[in-house]
């Protein structure tokens, strides 16, 4: 009411003077006007003399008001109701270099377990609304993972935390940056005083320059202070390895492009948690296109399933506490046959054992060897970060050994990496805390309280210590015990540089102010230190030596990165490795209950739990096991048969009498007696998506880090489970619980159609297998083509050689199109509504089978089973070929869903925005909260509603946008000039854009190659993404 | 009583033993009874709570959207489909009563078409309900509608969801105007024979100023002819088109020429056992048994196992289609149908549909009332169950495995349908209640008295009428 009358008010701006009204009017409206009775003037007097807010609704000057409101009223010849009105501030005077409405990139950096990956962040009107690769960056070649293109979403996340805390009797209690700041001065003059003693700083893992030259200037200033670095997913395993091997740590590089021959020892490193993850993937996936060049041949030996397992040419499922014998086998075979030198050392003695005389892994080992001798210098092995040191040892060791060094691997010796691990480094510092030894800790980021292993009591420790200051992004469990949480700035709100994994620097620039009034680690540090506190004089003052000029910095900010600072390569000098111990263990064969071994991986969508809150990544389907919304514990077949347990069976797993209670998921393929638990779930403080006590949110998935140890963080034995039988229905999104007999038949039948493949040799002899592997019969159609395609003629070629079901384009695509997160309860009703899916297949036996995944969006078919039955005409065919979803007509009869064979079609059963737009369009959301998630949304593509049917669109709004400048500058669209959200993401390159009527375009040559196929093309839906057959290159000794 | 081996289709109606006052005073004594009996009144409580359920689950989904149902993808079609056919199938048996049956001048049909054609109305209104709520915005449904505005929409012809709505759309305007013609000379009956001033009124303007004069007569009879000969057709094709749905989708299972006779076939079984559920508690609870007899029961069991065994058919048909197309897709659909996740209800269905049936080749079977009544109520069920096996089963397992899904039903779901049999019988009992139940002047016409010849109809009318007074 009050904010309406308001509105009356401020129309009226002219001041009027008493004479004006005191004049008797000729027109008049009231006889009181008429008669300028005293009553009149002063209520009209009063309405202009002061301001109505300044009356309290509820003093006795209401009345008052309410006169005054029918004088104004019949003044103003008001009347009637009016509509919510909210004010825009036009920009009348354009700020220089803004268009409002375009979108701008800006390169930034984001920095995982202290390695920097470049990207592109787009801008929209200065909010970033999408992250994509920076070209330019090593880690990156333009490509994305899950984490980078879900990381946005938080940015917008309400949960994040918005002010500082404090630790009060009850809880926390809210607090403001001016406390902190005068708390924290008291506390470090003090600590300057006793240089240091008693402070200690836990940080995570960063190669960030300016913060690491922070850290040098900090302990010159607090000597007697330690700085402590812990990361949950960090491992020493490389760095320990090669400094065995070479007596000091090294980074390992590659160049897959070039290797003929590769061999993965339980290393998934095509996975965004491996250094240099997504530039791997490119390269492997480089040497796998048969069509011009020879194929590589990939050989995988791992416990779990991985993405490079997906797209290997050999698999062999071992345990991860096999690997080392493995690793052993492998250097006595090449120690012995390549020439070693005598400064080298002799190699490990043939390792015995009961797997190892199983006749399929010697066969497969023999031959594995046998095929890296024969391409000396064209081969790489690599070892998974998990594995211990040994195993990093001899993996290098061989790669010397086959003269891969200069090759395909290259080594740059430096010194970030610690030769301790992370969790002994956490296990010293907690000691020293619950001993009372540290009056003051900064935690800079992390988790430690939700992360660190269970014989690691550090959210114990945490309260011991007197003054304790937390920065977090999220007031988690860390900050639960902190005496001060200050809230941190997003990687997208501040100042910063990192380092690519071969060094390259890059500056990170942020993209928006902090929201919520946040801090980076930088700038709090050098505020404490009582430096210039500001994110950007830090790091241009940090990189003036490298850079000079402000041009130069500009450049390197633009550019994303540092051209020239990359670390130098180095030919480290093998020493001689003595011989390794294994033990029984690690050579034995099956294993039973309570000897099972564990491994605590990253997950593919939630890394450590650090993107718990994040509804896309949540949602997102893990690749294997499809499974969203959960963490399960994933058994092989054979082990599930062993044990008798079954699909959604709820398990107690315990491991050293700690346990936790989970799903359980079989993916074929697994390791036999290994069980794989994915980090990042049970968190009990993440917010409104993850899990927060004392709410109705529970937490999303079981807290395996109660069963990790520091002395065994990554893999270890002893698990055993108890089977509580069936639980509830998982948020699978494909083969929910387990196929009956009939379905996998079906499948297994029509699988050779649906993922064509071929080895190489029978690709060289019958090029067209794959267009000749269905009949696809000439058919007439019962309707004329609705368009002849003269313009443009959009289409895509997805190579099934080259993706590895990383599923970063899902997120991609949910990012870009506004696709709305549906919740666990209905992903297991099958509501998801992601519009690009990444179907997996099992191939073979169950015991050992083969993956394929096959991205599937919408198929654009040009004589569209969609579009002859939806009733209102609300998906229609484009003049370019799209098909073209028409919201605002579609009444939702989902005919055109039954109709389509591939399903790609997705409805919105419920609101699934309503929180964020409110359940109506009368009724919008007035949470400012709920309302600052809708700035994540991409203005230029329509948020559905309820009720209506949507669809992959090939991106509509990129094509507009590269269109309209084009057709401006009188000049055609160039290939490769539009790319789509899950193209430009695409490590690998599998998906490509383009015009089919461009007969240049790359996307009309990949569409003509030989091995180029249509989905169910025989039902003459003349689909336009065409797939790019599957070539394997397998080892003729293995077939 | 005459036997079924010496049933002779063209005979006359069976012979009940009644006088035309007494035919009058049997069906008038409902309208005119103070109270009706107690089982009305209960019965009447179930159907207006069920209705209730019915509404109240309706607003819940267009409140909270229609994801309040199981329906989800793949099943994007699921119970409210299914129950939309299944209704538009009850009705069949209604028009093929009074108009088909009256073309081949099966007298018998008399008795029972009446009740039949209003059992006929009221399922096409339950079915009439599903399309509307079933969509996603369900206050957008005249979208459908070939109505000219100003955003230049107009609906798209080549979508069977758009015959759908022409069809059944026409079915009911026919079968409503059927109904109400034939329903003017008893509105008379009961105008002449009411005691009250309102209920005079009322039935006076529903009965139109019939008097029964002859040239009244002779009108109505020729109006009578054409709309069964405009019904006709009908019976065939609106099933047909609702088959259409499903035949003209490329879907396996659902990409099946059989459809339409398979759907006119179902609809005629499903509706002839409607008519059975509903006779025998009627003509047990208002004293019709004279007019609705054994053999009339018996006649329409008949026809029971006459379209059960076509419905088998069918069902064999499409498995040898399926395997003889050589169709790998096809040919899964229907093994997984059948042993596949919802073996269950494919079984439910063969079982009520096909081996139930079987029992009425006993005449001691088909003329038990319980046994009658039992087993059409396993007909209704199986029928229901035949709609959910080829609407899920086919959408659930489609094309490509990795878009496979299961459908599972929600409260919401089961309160829909059980709700809609809440409307159908709240309308039934109303019927039973207010309006001529049985067509007492064409009973009359085929009655003893009456004579067998149709020119004689209109006398029933006034010998009736004079009778009383």
């Amino acid at each position: 009411m009050n904010k309406k009358l308001r509105v009356v008010s401020e129309r009226s701006e002219t001041p009027r003077t008493t004479d004006t009204i005191s004049a008797k009017p000729t027109y008049w409206r009231s006889l009181a006007e008429l008669d300028q009775t005293p009553a009149f003037l002063d209520a009209v007097e009063r309405e202009f003399a002061e301001p109505l807010e300044q009356i309290p609704p509820d003093s006795p000057g209401r009345r008052r008001f309410m006169q005054v409101m029918g004088a104004s009223f019949s003044m103003a010849g008001l009347a009637g109701c009016r509509w919510h009105e909210d004010k825009i501030l036009p920009m009348t005077r354009r700020p220089e270099g803004v268009i409002p409405g375009t979108t701008s990139r800006y390169a930034t950096a984001m920095e995982l377990n202290g390695v920097a990956h470049g990207i592109h962040a787009t801008s929209y009107d200065g909010r970033p609304i999408k992250v994509d690769g920076n070209p330019l960056h090593p880690d990156s070649l333009g490509a994305a993972s899950t984490y980078h293109q879900g990381s946005v979403l938080g940015v917008y996340d309400p949960d994040r935390s918005d002010t500082v805390s404090s630790k009060g009797g009850a809880g926390r209690e809210v607090s403001t940056f001016e406390t902190f700041d005068k708390a924290a001065k008291e506390q470090f003059k003090k600590l300057r005083a006793s240089r240091g003693e008693g402070l200690r700083i836990l940080s995570e893992r960063t190669s960030s320059p300016t913060l690491l030259a922070l850290k040098d200037r900090w302990l010159t200033a607090f000597p007697l202070s330690k700085w402590v670095t812990f990361e949950s997913l960090g491992s020493n395993g490389r760095a320990a390895g090669t400094a065995l091997a070479f007596g000091q740590p090294h980074r390992v590089h590659y160049s897959f492009a070039e290797a003929k021959v590769i061999v993965s020892l339980d290393a998934d490193f095509v996975a965004p948690s491996f250094p240099s993850g997504l530039a791997n993937a490119r390269g492997v996936t480089k040497g796998r296109t048969p069509d011009r060049a020879e194929m590589n041949r990939l050989y995988v030996i791992e416990s779990a399933f991985s993405s490079t397992g997906a797209i290997s040419d050999h698999r062999l499922a071992l345990r991860a506490e096999q690997i080392k014998a493995v690793a052993a086998f492998l250097d006595a075979e090449i120690s012995a046959k390549a020439n070693a030198l005598p400064e080298q050392g002799a190699g490990q003695p043939k390792p015995a054992g009961e797997f190892l005389n199983d006749a399929k892994v010697q066969k497969f080992l023999g031959a594995v060897a046998k095929d890296l001798l024969a391409n000396i210098g064209k081969s790489i092995v690599v070892a998974g970060l998990h594995q211990p040191a040994e195993v990093h040892a001899l993996v290098e060791r061989i790669n010397v050994l086959l003269g891969n060094t200069g090759r395909t691997v290259f080594y740059t010796a430096d010194s970030a990496d610690s030769v301790t691990s992370d969790v002994a480094e956490l296990k010293a510092l907690t000691d020293e805390m619950a001993a009372g030894r540290v009056t003051t800790l900064l935690v800079l980021g992390g988790n430690p309280a939700y992360d660190a292993p269970s014989d690691v009591d550090f959210a114990g420790a945490l309260g011991k210590v007197t003054f304790s200051v937390r920065l977090g992004l999220y007031e988690d469990e860390t900050s639960q015990d902190a005496t001060w949480h200050v809230p941190a700035a997003h990687y997208l709100e501040s100042w910063g540089d990192a380092r690519a994994y071969d060094g390259t620097i890059s500056i990170v620039q942020p993209l928006i102010a902090p929201i919520f009034g946040g801090r980076s680690a930088l700038e709090l540090l050098a505020r404490l230190l009582g430096e210039e506190p500001k994110g950007l004089e830090l790091v241009s003052a940090q990189h003036k030596g490298l850079l000079g000029d402000d041009r130069r910095f500009r450049k390197a900010v633009h550019d994303g990165i540092i051209e020239g600072t990359a670390f130098e390569r180095v030919s480290p000098k093998l020493t001689p490795l003595a011989p390794f111990k294994l033990s029984e263990r690690e050579t034995s064969g099956t294993v039973g209950n309570g000897q099972l071994e564990v491994c605590f991986a990253a997950c593919p969508k939630l890394y450590d739990g650090r993107y718990a809150n994040n509804a896309w990544l949540q949602e997102l389907p893990e690749p294997f096991s499809k499974l969203a919304w959960d963490n399960a514990a994933v058994f092989s077949v054979a082990t599930a048969k062993a044990l008798s347990v079954a699909d959604g069976d709820v398990l107690t797993v315990t491991l050293g009498g700690k346990s936790v209670e989970l799903p359980c998921i079989i993916v074929p393929g697994h390791a036999d007696g290994s069980v794989r638990l994915a980090l990042g779930y049970g968190r009990t403080h993440a917010g409104r998506v993850g899990g927060k006590l004392g709410t109705d949110v529970t937490p999303v998935g079981g807290n395996v880090t109660r069963l990790r140890t520091s002395a065994a963080p990554f893999f270890t034995a002893g698990l055993s489970i108890t089977n509580h039988g069936p639980g509830k229905r998982l948020a699978c999104m494909q083969d929910v619980y387990t196929m009956d007999v009939i379905g996998s038949e079906g499948i297994a039948e029509r699988l050779p159609e649906l993922i064509r493949e071929a080895p190489i040799e029978k690709f060289r002899e019958e090029p067209h297998f794959a267009k000749h592997m269905v009949h696809q019969p000439h058919e007439l159609n019962l309707w004329v083509d609705p368009v002849s395609y003269e313009g443009h003629k959009w289409g895509m070629a997805i190579d099934l050689n080259k993706c590895t079901g990383c599923s970063a384009c899902i997120t991609a695509c949910q990012a870009e199109n506004n696709i709305p997160s549906v919740g666990q309860e209905n992903v297991a009703r099958g509501r998801e509504m992601l519009w690009l899916r990444v179907d997996r297949y099992f191939r073979g036996d169950p015991n050992d089978p083969e993956v394929r995944f096959q991205p599937l969006p919408c198929q654009q078919c040009e004589n569209a089973p969609c579009e002859q039955v939806c009733p209102v005409g609300a998906t229609m065919h484009s003049h370019e070929g799209l098909n073209d979803m028409v919201y605002n007509r579609c009444i939702g009869t989902r005919y055109c869903s039954n109709n389509c064979p591939y399903k790609v079609r997705h409805f919105n059963y419920l609101n699934f925005n309503q929180e964020v737009i409110g359940a109506t369009p009368y009724t919008p959301s007035d949470d400012p909260k709920m309302k600052l998630k809708a700035m994540v949304f991409n203005p230029e593509v329509t948020v559905r509603s309820r009720g209506v049917m949507e669809k992959c669109t090939f991106c509509v709004q990129r094509i507009q946008n590269a269109k309209i400048p084009a057709k401006n500058a009188h000049r055609a669209i160039e290939d490769g000039e539009i790319k789509t959200a899950c193209q430009e993401t695409c490590p690998t390159d599998a998906i490509i854009f383009g015009d089919l009527n461009d007969k240049k375009s790359r996307v009309a040559s990949l569409q003509k190659l030989d091995r180029a196929y249509q989905l169910l093309g025989e039902l003459n839906n003349r689909p336009r993404v065409h797939y790019l057959a599957r070539i394997t290159n397998p080892n003729k000794e293995l077939a | 009583m005459a036997t079924a081996s010496d049933f002779n289709p063209f005979q006359s109606a069976p012979k009940g033993e009644n006088t035309f006052a007494q035919i009058t005073d049997n069906v008038t004594r409902i309208m005119e009874a103070p109270r009706p009996p107690r089982a009305w009144y209960i019965a009447f409580g179930v159907a207006l709570s069920m209705l209730l359920v019915f509404f109240g689950s309706l607003g819940w989904v267009v409140w909270n959207g229609i994801g309040s149902w199981g329906t989800t993808m793949p099943a994007a079609w699921a119970f409210p489909i299914v129950n939309f056919v299944f209704w538009i199938g009850i009705g069949h048996a209604g028009t093929l009563i009074s108009a088909i049956l009256f073309l081949l001048r099966q007298n018998w049909r008399t008795a029972i078409n009446r009740f039949a054609e209003a059992m006929t109305i009221f399922a096409v209104m339950c079915a009439g309900v599903f399309p509307g709520v079933h969509i996603g915005r369900p206050w957008l449904p005249y979208y459908m509608m070939p109505i000219p505005n100003q955003m230049d929409m107009w609906p798209q012809f080549r979508s069977p969801l758009e015959w759908d709505i022409f069809a059944v759309s026409t079915y009911a305007t026919v079968s409503i105007l059927f109904w109400y013609m034939g329903m003017i000379p008893d509105f008379a009956t009961f105008r002449d024979r009411s005691t009250s001033t309102a209920k005079r009124l009322a039935y006076g303007i529903v009965a139109m100023g019939w008097r029964g004069s002859s040239r009244q007569w002779h009108r109505y009879e020729r109006a009578y002819l054409i709309l069964a000969a405009i019904a006709t057709p009908l019976v065939l094709s609106v099933h047909s088109v609702v088959s259409f749905d499903f035949a003209t989708a490329q879907l396996p299972g659902w990409h099946t020429t059989i459809f339409p006779p398979y759907f006119v076939a179902g609809a005629i079984f499903g509706g002839f056992a409607m008519v059975v559920t509903l006779a025998v508690p009627a003509r047990q609870f208002f004293g019709l048994k004279r007019i609705i007899t054994i053999r009339h029961l018996e006649l329409m069991n008949k026809v029971m196992i006459a379209t059960g065994l076509m419905v088998g058919y069918s069902y064999g048909m499409e498995f040898f289609i399926a395997w003889y197309s050589g169709n790998s897709y096809e040919g899964f659909t229907f093994v997984n149908r059948a042993f596949g996740q919802y073996a269950w209800a494919y079984w439910t269905m063969i079982s009520c549909n096909v081996i139930i049936p079987q029992l009425f080749w006993f005449k001691k079977v088909r003329t038990n009332v319980w046994a009658t009544l039992v087993i059409g109520m396993l007909i209704n069920v199986g029928m229901w169950f035949e709609r959910f096996v080829i609407i899920c089963t086919s959408l659930t397992r489609d094309f490509l495995p990795a878009s496979w899904g299961y459908f599972i039903p929600t409260k919401i779901d089961f309160m829909t349908l059980g709700g809609s049999f809440g409307l159908f019988f709240t309308l039934f009992l109303l019927f039973c209640r207010y309006l001529p139940m049985v067509a007492m002047s064409e009973v009359k016409a085929f009655s003893p008295a009456g004579g067998h010849a149709r020119p004689h109809l209109h006398h029933g009318h006034d010998d009736a009428a004079h009778a009383h007074h």
